[in-house]
């Protein structure tokens, strides 16, 4: 029904059957994956409702009685709100400034790389500490900053005092972000390695015979071809701006770094399920998702503007 | 029970069908679903009790199990037990919130954080009152008066019904260690003033006392979170188990001791000891292992944990280093104007609760479990569980196996840690005395006996989680943490202490204070 | 590529050396760092209960003993888990390659003028997600309680990955399609002979991405899964990790050599071992991809 409808506004009444007719395959092909979305992320989608509800296990979804705003209201008077949208922004943009391009370098360095096997052990030895969970990623790092550990060694060899940077509120969005670099930036080069894979040779012959450098062919030939990749990715990425994931600060934090470590998804964790308030964890996450819809929406536009095509729809 | 399941899937499976055909235009699902109707419903057999409790990786029990068989044979009622994680018991509460939800509650089982509450308001589980001393007379009689009575005021429909089966510690299970033979090393003797506490650590921090060359000790320390330091805020006469500051009576009045004056005097103390270099200069973050590691390697001179595990640490420290350490228990100390203690905890919360039905014969069932659960007759057998097993027989008695999580089902019943007594203890441990082991095991007999000298209970004992429950962040204890931890390392001065209280009173302290006074005026009547 | 780099390689000059060289340092030097989680973790598997309790290793294993692995491979009860992990994961993908590829595909098509909708429809799924208690009771609704497809189903199609496959599909050469058309070829016959076959280094990528999420999985089967016979991988490993509370019981295992902290790092150097294996022969359908400019010369 939905999509006859679309179809019309689309094409005009006229075109309906010619469309019809040369198209019939794209939505053979399509109809799974839409019946899939739909029993799979929007049946349960609808769940949402228990926002806006006191909602009760025992009683149930529809049973619970409907209390409006409620739960949105307690997070925006949460006395510690500003706080906890702050930390969440600014970890967000570091993210996105410092952390999102550093696959993409990796993966143009490694694409430099003329040893086959050199390059592919590499290639498989960085993706390693995203298989590892940050619990113990999170353990690695008090080592590596502990008393003891190699930060604290390379300090005293300089003649430094030890420092117990993990306690200290400056350290936390450095480690935090470096802390990302570690685990994740390996793993981000997949993408963009098999999209590099997939670049015209003859565009690189060419310029070769041009005398450029490799230096020249990188910044010249693949890094433009990749932009669009780094574009979608980026988009895709923007979408979970304020869902920062909870593993990685629960396990790096300290509650003498709350004060610039304390995420909307720690907080979610104290009270919606530690205390097993689902409608509110549920009000934060439509929160959550509404800004980050917003984002998607706004840097499509802009990617749109900047190159034809660029961006998502 | 089973109505109200199923009434609840066929709703759900009817708007979900519904959705689908508005959205899609296709109903290819509803075939689907209703199977699935059907396999869920029969799930469940209608003679074997489920019970969900604590299970640290452990196998589950299923239907038929050797673990399975040992409880019918005893209590003549089958037991089931599902592998649910209980990870600090967040997971647990999830997945039992998750069963609840789809109308499917386990037939009994611990609460966690305050999850009963709810229930009991809208009359899902079973009241328990008339119930126990008719059916389960050995669980009503384990049981002390007083515990049920503070049990019925928590009642939250506020009629003093039992709805909960609490868990009971009847004798005080943390306190202070001390390396008695370092003391002994230097020639000191035990410290019984703060004074000569902090001579103690001095000592233990210069005079080298584990003799190995090196200013490697530790005098004293504790875990994140300002964990396990009850050797420091006891001295304070400060409430607090594990690191939660708890409820008692401060100038009069039920408050909570993280707001009190005890609590900003010990914190500037523990500040100066801090600087000091007296306490583990990365005791705030020390996890488990971290501070644990560091008492195995014969390195940490006093410390909080259970004196009836003392064995342990004295085993790993003897593997390790090669030293027989002598662990005793530290004498309660008080600060100069303040009653040291360390703290008993009697009411920790609930053990079990029973899931509403109208079924008598399965009333009768769970109450035969109950029954068996709290008779204490049967508390060695459960101890020793499945011969082969989780014990073996060693001229002719029964002895423990090691645990062992990949071979061992998970003990459902536990009443000895539930309605946990010092004599059953005692005498578990009185079974290891082996003659490779019996000079770390009789330490921990001796302490933990020695240990009920210094400790004592608190009156907001038994104070029901959902007092707080509103508050979340006063349940985390998540300002207190903050403040305490930047005042002892020294991060903030003390007069930040104030500004703390200040706040925790503004963002819930007053409400949650008046709740709880309101509690204790009407739990005294 | 290969023969690209065979004719560059003669008239290298100076500076390309040296560019070579110092980006060949920096990879090493961040590879180096990055094995850093699994030397740990495998230092100390290998380690003695006496180190592990007192917490002393770091890089190397200290009283080496290969009690925990041994314990993990004999009694751990994990190949039952291991293979239930192994045929979901692959299955999954599988599946997943199956349904993404044929939805990416007409998205791709600008021309296509009903894709820009559909392309909010799933955009919208990336941003939103359901609250957990109304998607267990949807999917237990489905039948998937303790039943082997919850392993599989949930997974099959993310936003982010769908998308990733039409990007790629966006870059395809027009002509090629075009030529094909012109030839008669209906729309499931040029994907299927022409797209797909070119595009082996994105299905190697998302199908990467698919298995590692299903392999990595531990939400759905602990929230869906209550029958340890259907246990996949990681959640066993899960009942391995969870190392107990304060509370222990006095008799010990005196002749184990290992603690739960050894046991853990076992399972969790177990669990990536295979995705070691598996993504170098991942990768040569990177190089392959290549074959793109083959096709088209």
């Amino acid at each position: 029904m939905g999509k006859t409808k679309m179809k019309r506004t689309e094409a005009g009444s006229g075109n309906l059957k010619e469309h019809f007719k040369r198209n019939w395959p794209y939505y053979v092909m399509m109809l799974p994956g839409i019946i899939y979305l739909v029993m799979f992320k929007y049946i349960p989608m609808l769940g949402s409702v228990i926002a806006f509800k006191d909602y009760s296990a025992y009683k149930g979804i529809w049973d619970s009685a409907w209390c409006g705003l409620t739960n949105f209201k307690k997070l925006f008077t949460y006395p510690d709100f500003y706080k906890i949208l702050r930390n969440t922004v600014v970890l967000g943009l570091l993210k996105t400034v410092l952390t999102f391009p550093v696959p993409v370098i990796l993966a143009l360095m490694l694409n430099e790389l003329r040893n086959a096997k050199v390059k592919k052990g590499i290639q498989t030895i960085i993706c390693i500490p995203y298989f590892v969970s940050w619990v113990v990623v999170g353990g690695l790092v008090f080592d590596i900053f502990g008393i003891g550990g190699l930060f604290n060694n390379v300090r005293e060899f300089l003649g430094m005092s030890p420092l117990l940077v993990m306690q200290k509120e400056s350290w936390f969005r450095p480690i935090y972000v470096l802390s990302t670099i570690w685990k994740e930036s390996g793993w981000g080069t997949v993408v963009y390695l098999a999209a590099i894979s997939g670049m015209d040779p003859s565009l690189y012959e060419s310029a070769s015979i041009d005398g450029a450098s490799r230096f020249q062919k990188m910044k010249f030939i693949t890094f433009p071809l990749l932009v669009p990749t780094v574009l979608t990715l980026l988009l895709l990425n923007i979408g979970s701006f304020l869902t920062l994931g909870f593993d990685q600060v629960y396990n790096l934090y300290t509650p003498m770094t709350y004060s610039v470590a304390d995420i909307f998804d720690t907080y979610v964790f104290r009270v919606g399920i530690q205390q097993a308030q689902y409608s509110f964890a549920t009000a934060v996450g439509l929160f959550q998702s509404v800004v980050g819809l917003f984002m998607v929406v706004t840097f499509n536009k802009i990617a749109n503007k900047v190159s034809e095509d660029g961006g998502l729809w | 029970m089973k109505k109200r399941y199923a009434k609840k899937l066929m709703s759900a499976t009817l708007a979900s069908v519904m959705v689908m055909s508005m959205l899609s235009g296709c109903g290819s699902a509803d075939s689907k679903s209703t199977e699935a109707t059907e396999q869920t419903a029969e799930a469940s057999t209608d003679e074997d009790i489920e019970i969900w409790s604590t299970n640290n990786g452990y196998l589950p029990v299923e239907a038929g199990s050797e673990l399975y068989n040992f409880y019918k044979d005893i209590i003549g009622v089958g037991i089931v037990q599902p592998y649910v994680e209980w990870n600090g018991g967040e997971t647990y509460l999830e997945q039992l919130n998750l069963r609840i939800a789809a109308g499917d509650m386990p037939d009994m089982f611990t609460p966690w954080n305050g999850v009963e509450t709810e229930l009991i308001a809208n009359g899902a589980l079973l009241d328990l009152t008339d119930l126990l001393p008719e059916k389960a007379p050995h669980l009503w009689e384990s049981i002390p008066e007083d515990v049920w009575d503070a049990v019925k005021a928590n009642d939250p429909t506020g009629q003093n019904r039992i709805y909960v089966i609490p868990q009971v510690m009847s004798y005080g299970r943390n306190g202070a260690m001390i390396r008695k033979d370092w003391l002994d090393n230097l020639g000191l003797d035990m410290p019984t003033t703060q004074e000569e506490f902090v001579e103690v650590l001095r000592a233990f921090k210069n005079d080298d006392p584990n003799g190995n060359g090196v200013a490697d000790e530790i005098p004293t320390g504790g875990r994140a979170e300002a964990r396990w330091m009850g050797q420091l805020f006891g001295q304070y006469g400060i409430a607090m188990w594990e690191g939660y500051p708890q409820w008692d009576i401060y100038d009069g009045e039920l408050t909570y001791s993280a707001v009190t004056k005890n609590m900003r005097d010990c914190l500037e103390w523990m500040s100066g000891l801090y600087a000091e270099g007296l306490l583990d200069p990365e005791t705030f973050l020390n996890d488990k292992a971290a501070w644990d590691g560091k008492i195995n390697s014969g390195v940490v001179g006093i410390w909080e944990h259970l004196p009836q595990e003392c064995y342990n640490y004295a085993e790993n420290i003897y593997n390790g280093t090669g030293v027989k350490p002598e662990i005793a228990v530290l004498p309660a100390i008080s600060a100069p104007g303040y009653e040291g203690y360390y703290t008993m905890h009697q009411m920790n919360g609930g053990g079990f609760v029973v899931a509403n039905t109208d079924d008598e014969a399965k009333i009768d069932r769970i109450m035969k479990v109950l029954d068996a659960y709290g008779n204490q007759d049967l508390w060695m057998k459960f101890y020793n569980g499945v011969e082969g097993m989780h014990s073996e027989v060693v001229n002719g008695e029964s002895v423990r196996l090691p645990d062992d999580p990949s071979t061992q089902q998970n003990l459902v019943l536990v009443p000895f840690n539930q309605i946990a007594t010092i004599d059953f203890q005692v005498n578990v441990l009185s079974s290891q005395l082996t003659d490779d082991r019996a000079w770390a095991v009789s330490q921990a007999i001796e302490n933990v006996q020695e240990n009920q000298k210094y400790v004592k209970s608190f009156a907001g004992d038994g104070m029901p989680e959902s007092i707080t429950s509103d508050y979340p962040d006063i349940a985390n204890r998540t300002l207190y943490i903050e403040y305490a931890t930047k005042i002892i390392t020294g991060e903030y001065s003390i007069d930040k202490f104030d500004e703390f209280v200040e706040k925790w009173y503004a963002t819930g302290g007053t409400e949650v204070t008046e709740k709880a006074r309101e509690w204790y005026a009407k739990k005294a009547q | 590529m290969k023969a690209y780099t065979k004719k560059s390689h003669v008239r290298e000059s100076a500076n390309d050396k040296i560019f070579g060289f110092v980006i060949s340092l920096i990879l090493i030097l961040f590879a180096v760092i990055t094995a850093i989680p699994l030397i740990s973790e495998a230092a100390v598997s290998l380690s003695s209960k006496t180190a592990s309790q007192m917490n002393q290793i770091n890089l190397l294993p200290v009283g080496f003993t290969f009690d925990s692995w041994k314990y993990l491979f004999m009694k751990g009860k994990i190949w039952t888990p291991f293979l239930i992990s192994v045929s979901s994961t692959v299955l999954g993908v599988a599946i997943a390659l199956l349904l993404n590829v044929l939805m990416a595909y007409p998205l791709s098509k600008t021309e296509f003028r009903p894709s820009k909708y559909i392309m909010l429809f799933v955009v919208f799924t990336m941003v939103f997600a359901a609250p957990k208690v109304p998607y267990f009771l949807t999917l237990r609704s489905y039948g998937l309680y303790n039943n082997y497809w919850v392993l599989i189903l949930p997974h099959i199609m993310t936003a982010y990955n769908l998308i990733i496959v039409r990007t790629f599909f966006k870059q395809f050469p027009r002509e090629l399609e075009e030529a094909a058309m012109i030839d008669g070829c209906g729309k499931f016959r040029i994907l299927l002979q022409i797209v797909l076959p070119a595009s082996k280094a994105v299905l190697a990528t998302v199908g990467l991405f698919y298995g590692v999420t299903m392999w990595n999985q531990y939400e759905h089967p602990m929230m869906f899964i209550q029958n340890m016979n259907l246990f996949p991988l990681q959640m066993k490993i899960r009942t391995i990790v969870d190392g107990g509370g304060e509370l222990q019981a006095v008799t010990m295992a005196q002749t184990a050599n290992y603690t739960s902290a050894t046991l853990s790092a076992a399972a969790v150097v177990f669990a990536i071992l295979p995705v070691l294996v598996a993504y170098p022969w991942i990768q040569k359908y990177f190089a392959k991809g290549a074959m793109l400019g083959s096709v088209k010369g």
